[in-house]
């Protein structure tokens, strides 16, 4: 079978948001402080690692549009679970 | 002759394996939400305590297993796309390839947990870790079952009276759900300050 490129260029571009972790930790590095910019950042690209995972791996892509929007619906509903319980936790502090 | 199956990206839009296996992806991603938002919401109320048990662990082996079961959702991926146009000698190496990764992954796993215990950091030691063991034992437990997933992926495969795409769909889309599920556990217990 004819070697797929296009899933080489995804894994490659989920292995390069992987790495950025790296540099995040990198730039916040050493402090031992909470940081919102710091966890915004992080939920945002697990997410968008998500979104690629779903379209491209799961081939939601090529899927009915119900899946394609049900599945993009579940992201931004994870985003606003996620981003809100960090935000009223540091709120109500 | 060009056929639909020669040219997949062409043909008509499908539902990637079984619905029913969709409703429980979509189910697990909504537990495991609600498990992350507990954790963050805590964790937002008391960032020191979470803070300095996080640094503990090694973002390197975090990382390293991240990038590992990615290349073991590439080759699952890999092993739909070859058995749907009948490539099954490819797709069968494929599966194997995901097992070796997966089991990797498992070792690092392991490994990580013997340190934290073995440096005083178990289940009951700090809030934080009661959520790291919890999220990456509920995982673990998602990647055993993936073995069989895989298992059945083989069977399938192995005899051609058995051959069905549908089915091999189905449990890649579950294999994808546990990288995935480990995508947002790893920012989620590694990185988010």
């Amino acid at each position: 079978m004819k070697f797929n490129k296009r899933l080489l260029v995804v894994w490659l571009i989920l292995a390069s948001l992987t790495l950025a972790y790296l540099w995040i930790d990198h730039s916040a590095n050493g402090s031992l402080r909470s940081s919102a910019i710091v966890t915004s950042s992080v939920i945002v690209i697990a997410l968008i690692k998500v979104r690629i995972i779903f379209r491209e791996f799961m081939e939601v892509r090529q899927a009915p549009v119900l899946l394609c929007r049900l599945t993009d619906a579940w992201v931004v509903l994870i985003a606003v679970a996620l981003l809100g319980s960090y935000f009223i936790g540091t709120a109500i502090r | 002759m060009t056929t639909n199956l020669a040219e997949p990206n062409k043909r008509a839009r499908f539902v990637p394996g079984q619905p029913d296996m969709w409703v429980f992806v979509l189910f697990e991603t909504l537990v495991f939400a609600a498990y992350f938002s507990f954790y963050l919401f805590y964790r937002a109320r008391s960032p020191e305590l979470f803070l300095h048990s996080q640094a503990q662990l090694d973002l390197r082996i975090g990382v390293f297993n991240t990038l590992i079961l990615l290349l073991s959702s590439w080759s699952v991926a890999r092993c739909v796309q070859s058995s749907r146009v009948g490539a099954y000698r490819a797709a069968m190496r494929d599966v194997f390839i995901t097992a070796a990764f997966a089991a990797v992954f498992l070792f690092f796993k392991v490994f990580e947990w013997v340190r934290l215990v073995r440096t005083g950091n178990g289940l009951d030691s700090s809030e934080f870790f009661s959520y790291y063991f919890f999220l990456t034992g509920i995982h673990f437990i998602h990647l055993l079952i993936g073995f069989i997933v895989l298992g059945v992926i083989v069977y399938q495969l192995r005899s051609p009276a058995r051959r069905s795409q549908q089915l091999v769909e189905t449990c890649a889309t579950y294999w994808h759900t546990v990288d995935f599920l480990w995508v947002l556990i790893f920012a989620m217990l590694y990185v988010v300050r």
